[in-house]
């Protein structure tokens, strides 16, 4: 599904091209700055060996067991996060008394950033997986849940009145009127709840060592394989647009009614 | 349709998150081999635990290994603590911190010591080839990382110092991760650093020069690090405790006697470069805490105020 390219920009190159080209150009930065002693070659090794230490580690076992890891991690989290969100944003958000009653402990939670709780998930549980869990479900599950809110504020006055006045059941009220209105803000608390997971993920691979690519980074960090560790890093960043790019493919896919995906003059 | 999807994606959203929580709480204890977590930071410090485990003297005592890795001894202790792990390693001074502050622990087994050579030690305090440090007495004001404040490191560098006859109360310690150290002593952040192999040998390499042996300088067979346990892990399972400390024992004991092996298994738990390991200086693995030294370490710790009054060190001894 492509997009009709923007007017006036029809002569140069399309985004997709101008993108790797970016890309490309980084490559050869990081590739020629340690080579010409511009860093430390220790300490920043050239692409071309991140690159090699990265073939040499994809012959490993572990290096896929601990991306699958991170996987599992973020996607497990993500969904839990999601469900919550989503349920909760829902009554939440459709009854105005418990709106009221939770809006300052919301506020209040929300801020507080996810890596402030690592003492809390070790005490917990540990340094497994559960405790990065934990915080991959904290800090996705408030974007998911504060998108819900204000999708469901955003539900048309006279729907809801309507609804009412033809005496809808609760459930069917939020399938036929609540849903739809809410879908579009959920998809991106889906999309940013992807994202943010999946830092979340890596950080608490990275601080606490449950398993996963973050661990492996800190494995190379204190063995001293920079290398390796450029190299994880590397795969990291790469899952990162992989997941953008599935939650945007995503929300296209859901909202493909939608008037924002449609592209056409909404009625 | 589009609602049909969406409901089946709930669905399936709800169906990951139960199979989550369900995968979570089997950890089922079979009839065979007991389950045991063992709470370690992936260094060379504990390779005698993974080669034990490799030559099966942990089977031997029924015991089945899981390792878990954390990043340092503040996620350690409270795992232990909490008893979501067994046991976990930690340095000495640590442990004398965590018992001065009434932490429920108990020390099962040693973990390494130095070894005991000037200059052939497994950590050191490095300077920049041209630096006019040329002992450990010469680090006074200067500015010295170590890889935790008020720990074993910075208390054992101003044992050094002391040793050399410095003012070891004129030093300025900066906190640095040890795989930055090397970094920004190159950059000249710092002055000295205090490393640990693999960075001991790197740095020396790159043209770093050893000036100090500060657990050398501090006692004799410092021992640096060891295996703990809770209180309430010791009370309630002593048999596993014995067990494991019959098997850490043994594993001790064989990575003291086989140093290549060592080396070896370094690979499996570590991303230390191959052509690195033949020449890391190996830390010593004893089989008995050198309780001289954990007393001289409890006394570094009051005199350096990193506590009030040293714990009884007979507390913290296997």
């Amino acid at each position: 599904m492509t997009a009709a390219a923007p007017l006036g920009r029809r002569r140069s190159l399309p985004a997709w091209a101008l993108g790797l080209a970016g890309l490309a150009a980084l490559m050869a930065v990081v590739e020629i700055a340690p080579r010409a002693g511009l860093v430390n070659e220790r300490f920043l090794p050239p692409f071309s060996r991140m690159i090699s230490s990265l073939a040499d580690q994809a012959g490993t076992s572990g290096f896929w067991g601990a991306l699958l890891e991170t996987l599992r991690g973020w996607a497990l989290g993500l969904a839990i996060a999601m469900a919550a969100g989503v349920a909760l944003g829902l009554v939440i958000g459709a009854v105005p008394l418990l709106r009221s009653a939770t809006a300052g402990a919301i506020e209040f939670l929300r801020p507080i950033p996810s890596v402030a709780l690592i003492p809390l998930a070790v005490l917990l549980y540990g340094t497994q997986m559960r405790a990065t869990l934990l915080l991959v479900v904290y800090a996705s599950f408030w974007q998911v849940l504060v998108q819900v809110l204000y999708g469901v504020r955003d539900v048309d006055p006279v729907a809801r009145e309507t609804a009412r006045s033809y005496r809808f059941r609760p459930l069917t009220r939020v399938r036929t009127v609540l849903w739809p209105t809410a879908l579009p803000y959920v998809m991106t608390g889906f999309r940013l709840g992807a994202a943010v997971a999946l830092i979340l993920e890596i950080t608490g691979e990275l601080v606490i060592g449950s398993p996963g690519l973050g661990r492996q980074i800190a494995v190379a960090q204190t063995s001293g394989a920079v290398a390796a560790m450029y190299a994880l890093v590397i795969v990291v960043g790469v899952m990162g647009v992989a997941v953008n790019t599935a939650a945007r493919a995503t929300e296209r896919r859901v909202l493909r009614w939608h008037p924002s995906v449609r592209g056409e003059v909404p009625a | 349709m589009t609602r049909l999807r969406a409901a089946l994606a709930a669905a399936s959203v709800l169906l990951l998150a139960a199979c989550g929580s369900g995968q979570g709480s089997s950890d089922a204890s079979d009839k065979g081999p007991t389950s045991v977590k063992v709470d370690v930071i992936p260094i060379i410090d504990v390779a005698p635990v993974y080669l034990g485990n490799q030559k099966g003297f942990f089977a031997e005592q029924q015991l089945k290994l899981q390792m878990v890795t954390a990043q340092g001894g503040a996620a350690i202790v409270p795992a232990v603590v909490s008893g979501q792990v067994d046991f976990g390693f930690s340095n000495y001074t640590s442990l004398i911190i965590a018992r001065s502050k009434g932490l429920p622990l108990k020390v099962v087994a040693p973990g390494a010591a130095s070894t005991g050579k000037q200059r052939k030690d497994f950590g050191g305090v490095v300077v920049k080839a041209n630096s006019p440090i040329k002992t450990a007495k010469d680090l006074v004001g200067k500015r010295v990382a170590v890889n935790t404040l008020n720990n074993i490191n910075d208390t054992t560098v101003r044992a050094s110092i002391r040793a050399a006859g410095g003012d070891a109360t004129n030093v300025k310690f900066t906190e640095l991760a040890f795989p930055d150290m090397l970094a920004a002593l190159d950059k000249g952040n710092v002055d000295a650093v205090q490393v640990v192999e693999p960075f001991l040998t790197t740095g020396q390499k790159n043209g770093g020069r050893l000036v100090a042996s500060n657990y050398v300088d501090t006692a004799p067979d410092l021992t640096i690090a060891a295996y703990f346990t809770s209180q309430k892990t010791a009370s309630a399972k002593p048999e596993l405790v014995k067990r494991f400390t019959a098997a850490m024992q043994k594993s001790l004991q064989y990575a003291q006697a086989h140093p290549d092996e060592v080396r070896k298994v370094l690979g499996t738990y570590t991303k230390i470069d191959p052509s690195l390991t033949g020449s890391l200086i190996l830390p010593a693995y004893p089989a008995q805490v050198n309780a001289a030294s954990v007393q001289t370490l409890a006394d570094l710790a009051v005199k350096d105020g990193l506590i009030k009054k040293a714990p009884d060190v007979q507390d913290l001894l296997p």
